[in-house]
């Protein structure tokens, strides 16, 4: 019995060794390298597949998906083990998935999720915290009470959803702060302007603002710097350079900036353990950081 | 030059050839196209390299890399083909690639100045400062004198200096040469005009298929010894005009005028007449066939086809009434020069003859095949390539095509501009071939023999009006100059 | 020298594929697999039907810039009238490809009767249709096209692409057509001298817009496959396409000094931009670098067309 078992466990070795030591080839599709964000995040994606000593393919979709698909497919072709994708496009994305799944390859989406085909995994910055972080620095600077407005983006995306709904949830925990309004301003600096107008007209106190991006929260700074309203602590999303710049003029109280770095490195992490049999959940939120003076 | 030898991929153009110029000689070379004279003018200009020989300038062994070289030894070129910037003004032309001036930008006044003096010099009337666009092919003729001129020059060659130019033009040229020879430039004189030779030229020399025939000075030669020697046989009639007699009316010309360009012009043509146009360069007559072929809009007068007045006015309404035209220009505007002899001739025949979209290449073939050998055209097939073929079978695949659609009336417009003895006779046998068969053709030259000796009737323009016409008894070359030069 | 030249013209772009393939398979054999000829078949199918069209332009001397643009708009259009017209997939193509036709009609108009020259006419075409695109799509892409209308696009008949199929069969087509036709001939002739196609009685007008629009219906059926490619219309497709069409054109021997080339050529001008855009991206060379290398090949291709044929356009006479 003992000979028989040594015998299967050798068997064993000798079978699994070889499995456990064959290299992963990872193949990746970013949507443009001409944005510094994405960048970052191939870097990130590069430093980790450095540390595994594995092999890392990247193209460069260069914002076309016309390319992006023949990526995918040249990467198919390659027999790549696994394939992450950072889409152009949501739907363009599907028929390359599909091709990918005929070919038995694991396909991970970045940032952007994909409307169809079996997508193991999405790994992309978790907005739910991302408006908790917020709502929960704008509680402690407000002194844990105060009259704050929201600035809602687009309704309907995935964006303004997660992002209102962290922001919300930690916001009600506070007894003595109130929204006093919540208004949308579709991700548009220039509406964001325009809507924060109309709520200052109406609302003679506001300690605090929360938007869903920037470009309405920095819409929101023009409208009370114009209207000569002060103290009121601003708190915007996505850590743009003009969010940046003003966080530093002190104009902008903070801003939630999102981890490309990490996201990268994440996704050929995760891609891996897949690779290596791990099971992976459907979402894999990365962390966010809040941008403060 | 002694022993030079140039080859091309198949052809050997220049089979050994000796050549020599004595200091205010005017040394004329002739010889049919083909004969290899622009091809020796290439090697003396340095534009192409001679595969053996040798070349001597004022006793001393000469070779150039490139063109260069031969300018600065002092040869000046003035090659067939006029290489002008058309938008540039006469005097940027003239000292184009030598412009002095200070650094990058030109100094135009110092330029005109300059020009003026030296079109001065050469006896031209010439405002240096007009752009050369709204010049008349003679004048820029002139400037490509004044060009080659502008620098140091020895020796002066000129290639078909006078086949656009009318008679006071040429006049005018050949004071120039005679003044340049004065002052002790030679002279390389290169024409398919023997008269021209014959007035102007103090040797000939002849050659043919590459090779060097024979020279000697003017006094000893005479026209028909040169043509013989061109053309290796005797040519006995140049013109073989029979007598046809006149049938009815194929096409009436009343009160035509276009503004600026031709008065009330009224003419007739009947089936089996040549009618042969005579005018200076820019009397109007290729303006006028141009009006009669549609091309051009006209604003007096009609046009009378077959007895039916044309109402409608563009190329294809004239060739459906069964006029066709061949144009002045062959390269320019009589050829696809990149495509085939068999779609060069079929192009037109096509749309009449073949129903339906589709082309049948074997009807194609066929019919280049019978033009191919009812007009002689020496090619190596229907598929070569137009450009590959020489001068005058070139206007032979012109003709053909005009042939092609059996038109009733055909303008020719300068029908032997540029081709050699042996086609030019080939083709007029062929015009007297077509009127004998009925068709009434309507001739425009500028060469005087070509209009006396071809046609039953010539009529001469002058600044837009006819000025003169006879019958063919009537005409002489003294008395039609005068109508046409209004001297 | 001359006859080199002669031969050199006719199979040089053949002999420039056939080093491409055999230097990229040095560095990975796998380009040569079936598989992936039929990847850059499907990869490349597209710009080739476009390159079709633009053949048929270039013969003329002319060029047409907004093949592109009009791909997205067509593109967009059928989507449009698929889906928020509801009409069933062979009338929202039918539709899609007369509003490509329109905008080659526009082309040629502009160049025949408005006297503008073919690069200014069809850039501003260019813009024209990449505008009319973001308005009808407002800048989001159009997605839920039938799987019918989608079908053409990405599917494969066994190994073999749908759009390949399309591809060869176009060519076909275009060969009889610019061979065998007097239309063809036509072509041929305008862009080797136009004055001597209207002095032989000839509508030179008629020919020369139709080019355009052949090209505007090559590229509204490459717009429609797209959309079929990606299950959806992009608004910000086909953008730059017109260099990789012209460049495919060129490189197949079709000079773009008009009247000599052909289609077949074109083909394989396709290929050595499909190989050379495929196997850059095998052998795994940085996409930055990707787009120096193809620029390179395009002006290389272009000097070498003019050092080829423009000779003889130039220095028409080689007689006396």
């Amino acid at each position: 019995m003992k000979k028989v078992l040594a015998l299967v466990s050798v068997l064993l070795l000798i079978i699994a060794v070889p499995a456990w030591a064959q290299k992963c080839t990872m193949g990746m599709v970013i949507s443009t390298l001409n944005n510094p964000f994405f960048v970052t995040l191939k870097e990130g994606a590069e430093s980790v597949a450095a540390k595994h000593d594995m092999k890392l393919i990247i193209y460069d979709a260069q914002d076309d998906s016309a390319k992006m698909t023949s990526s995918m497919e040249d990467l198919i072709q390659k027999k790549v083990d696994v394939i992450l994708v950072n889409p152009t496009d949501a739907d363009a994305v599907v028929p390359s998935i599909m091709k990918a799944n005929k070919a038995k390859i694991p396909v991970l989406t970045i940032d952007r999720g994909a409307s169809g085909g079996e997508v193991v995994c999405h790994i992309a910055s978790d907005n739910v915290a991302g408006g908790k972080m917020a709502g929960e620095y704008l509680a402690e600077s407000l002194g844990k009470k105060g009259k704050i407005v929201e600035l809602v983006g687009i309704p309907g995306t995935s964006a303004a959803r997660d992002r209102g709904k962290g922001f919300n949830e930690v916001i009600k925990e506070y007894k003595d702060i109130e929204i006093v309004a919540s208004q949308t301003a579709d991700f548009n600096r220039d509406k964001g302007l325009k809507v924060f107008e109309n709520i200052l007209q109406a609302q003679p106190e506001i300690n605090g603002v929360f938007a869903h991006n920037d470009e309405m929260i920095l819409g929101a700074i023009a409208a009370a710097e114009a209207a000569g309203r002060k103290g009121i602590i601003f708190v915007g999303f996505d850590a743009i350079d003009d969010a940046v710049n003003a966080v530093k003029d002190g104009r902008l109280a903070a801003t939630v900036a999102q981890q490309p770095r990490v996201m990268g490195e994440l996704a050929v992490e995760k891609g891996l353990a897949y690779f290596m049999g791990e099971k992976l959940p459907e979402f894999i939120p990365v962390p966010l950081k809040l941008v403060t003076q | 030059m002694k022993g030079v030898h140039k080859y091309y991929p198949g052809v050997h153009a220049l089979k050994g050839i000796g050549f020599s110029l004595e200091k205010g000689e005017v040394h004329a070379l002739v010889g049919e196209n083909g004969a290899g004279k622009s091809t020796l003018i290439k090697v003396l200009g340095g534009v192409v390299q001679p595969d053996e020989g040798s070349l001597e300038i004022a006793g001393k062994k000469a070779s150039w890399k490139g063109p260069g070289d031969a300018i600065s030894a002092g040869i000046g070129i003035i090659h067939q083909e006029l290489s002008l910037a058309s938008h540039l003004t006469v005097a940027q032309n003239i000292y184009l690639g030598k412009e002095g001036g200070r650094g990058l930008f030109v100094d135009l006044r110092s330029l005109e100045k300059k020009a003026s003096l030296l079109l001065q010099d050469l006896g031209v009337e010439l405002d240096p400062s007009s752009s050369v666009e709204n010049l008349t092919t003679g004048e820029m003729q002139l400037v490509e004198i004044a060009k080659a001129l502008s620098r140091k020059v020895m020796i002066l060659a000129m290639d078909e200096p006078t086949s656009s130019l009318s008679s006071r033009e040429t006049e005018r040229l050949f004071r120039l040469i005679r003044d340049l020879k004065a002052r002790g430039t030679g002279i390389i004189y290169i024409s398919h005009r023997l008269e021209e030779v014959f007035k102007i030229a103090d040797r000939i020399s002849v050659l043919r298929d590459g090779e060097y025939i024979g020279s000697g000075p003017v006094a000893a030669l005479s026209e028909e010894k040169v043509v013989t020697m061109m053309v290796g046989r005797e040519v006995k009639t140049l013109f073989p005009r029979s007598d046809v007699k006149p049938g009815k009316m194929l096409l009436e010309v009343r009160g035509l005028s276009r503004e600026g360009v031709l008065k009330d012009l009224s003419l007739f043509l009947r089936e089996g007449e040549i009618l042969g146009l005579f005018g200076l360069v820019g009397s109007g007559r290729s303006e006028l066939a141009r009006c009669i072929f549609g091309l051009d809009p006209f604003q007096k007068g009609e046009i009378v086809v077959n007895g039916k007045t044309m109402k409608i006015f563009s190329p294809a309404s004239s060739m459906k009434k069964g006029i066709f035209l061949v144009p002045e220009d062959r390269k320019l505007q009589g050829l696809f020069l990149n495509l085939d002899v068999k779609t060069n001739i079929s192009i037109v025949h096509v749309l009449r003859k073949i129903r339906g979209m589709l082309i049948r290449s074997s009807e194609e073939k066929k019919l280049a095949d019978e033009y191919i050998g009812k007009l002689d055209i020496k090619c190596t097939g229907p598929d070569e390539e137009v450009r590959h073929l020489s001068g005058g079978n070139q206007q032979k695949v012109v003709l053909a095509r005009a042939l092609s659609v059996s038109p009733g009336v055909l303008i020719l417009d300068e029908p032997t501009r540029g081709i050699d003895v042996g086609a030019k006779a080939e083709i007029h046998r062929l015009m007297d071939e077509l009127s004998r068969q009925g068709m009434g053709i309507l001739m425009i030259s500028s060469e005087l023999p070509e209009v006396l000796g071809m046609s039953d009737r010539i009529m001469v323009m002058k600044d837009g009006t006819f000025s003169a016409s006879f019958a063919r008894e009537e005409g002489n070359s003294e008395r039609i100059m005068i109508a046409a030069a209004g001297a | 020298m001359d006859d080199l030249k002669r031969r050199l013209q006719k199979y040089g772009s053949l002999l420039i594929l056939l080093g491409l393939l055999a230097i990229l398979a040095i560095f990975y054999p796998g380009v040569l697999r079936f598989s992936n000829m039929m990847n850059v078949l499907a990869q490349y199918s597209l710009v080739g039907i476009c390159a079709v069209g633009m053949t048929f332009v270039i013969l003329t001397a002319g060029i047409d810039l907004s093949v592109g643009s009009v791909l997205a708009f067509s593109g967009a259009c059928g989507a449009w009238f698929n889906t928020v017209l509801r009409m069933p997939w062979p009338l929202a193509w039918a539709g899609a490809i007369a509003v490509g036709m329109l905008f080659g009609f526009i082309s040629g108009g502009l160049v025949q009767w408005g006297r503008v020259p073919p690069f200014m006419a069809t850039l501003a075409v260019m813009a024209m249709a990449r505008g009319a695109t973001l308005i009808l799509t407002r800048g989001y892409p159009i997605s839920g096209t039938s799987t019918a209308f989608n079908y053409p696009g990405w599917a494969s008949m066994g190994p073999v692409p749908v759009t390949g199929t399309i591809l060869l069969s176009l060519m076909i087509l275009a060969w009889i057509v610019l061979r065998r036709t007097i239309f063809g001939t036509y072509v041929y002739a305008l862009g080797d001298n136009p004055e001597t196609l209207r002095l032989a009685g000839i509508n030179v007008g008629r020919t020369r817009i139709a080019v355009y629009v052949i090209s505007g219906a090559t590229a509204a059926l490459a717009g429609l496959l797209m959309v079929g490619r990606l299950w959806s219309a992009q608004p910000n497709i086909g953008i730059g396409l017109e260099l990789d069409v012209i460049a495919s054109v060129v490189l197949g021997g079709t000079s773009l000094f008009g009247g000599m080339g052909g289609v077949g050529g074109t083909f394989v001008g396709v290929m050595i931009m499909g190989f050379l855009d495929n196997g850059l991206r095998l052998i795994e060379i940085s996409s930055y670098l990707q787009q120096v290398i193809k620029g390179s090949v395009f002006v290389g291709t272009v000097i070498l067309d003019m050092y080829l044929k423009g000779r003889y356009h130039y220095n028409r006479s080689r007689d006396q």
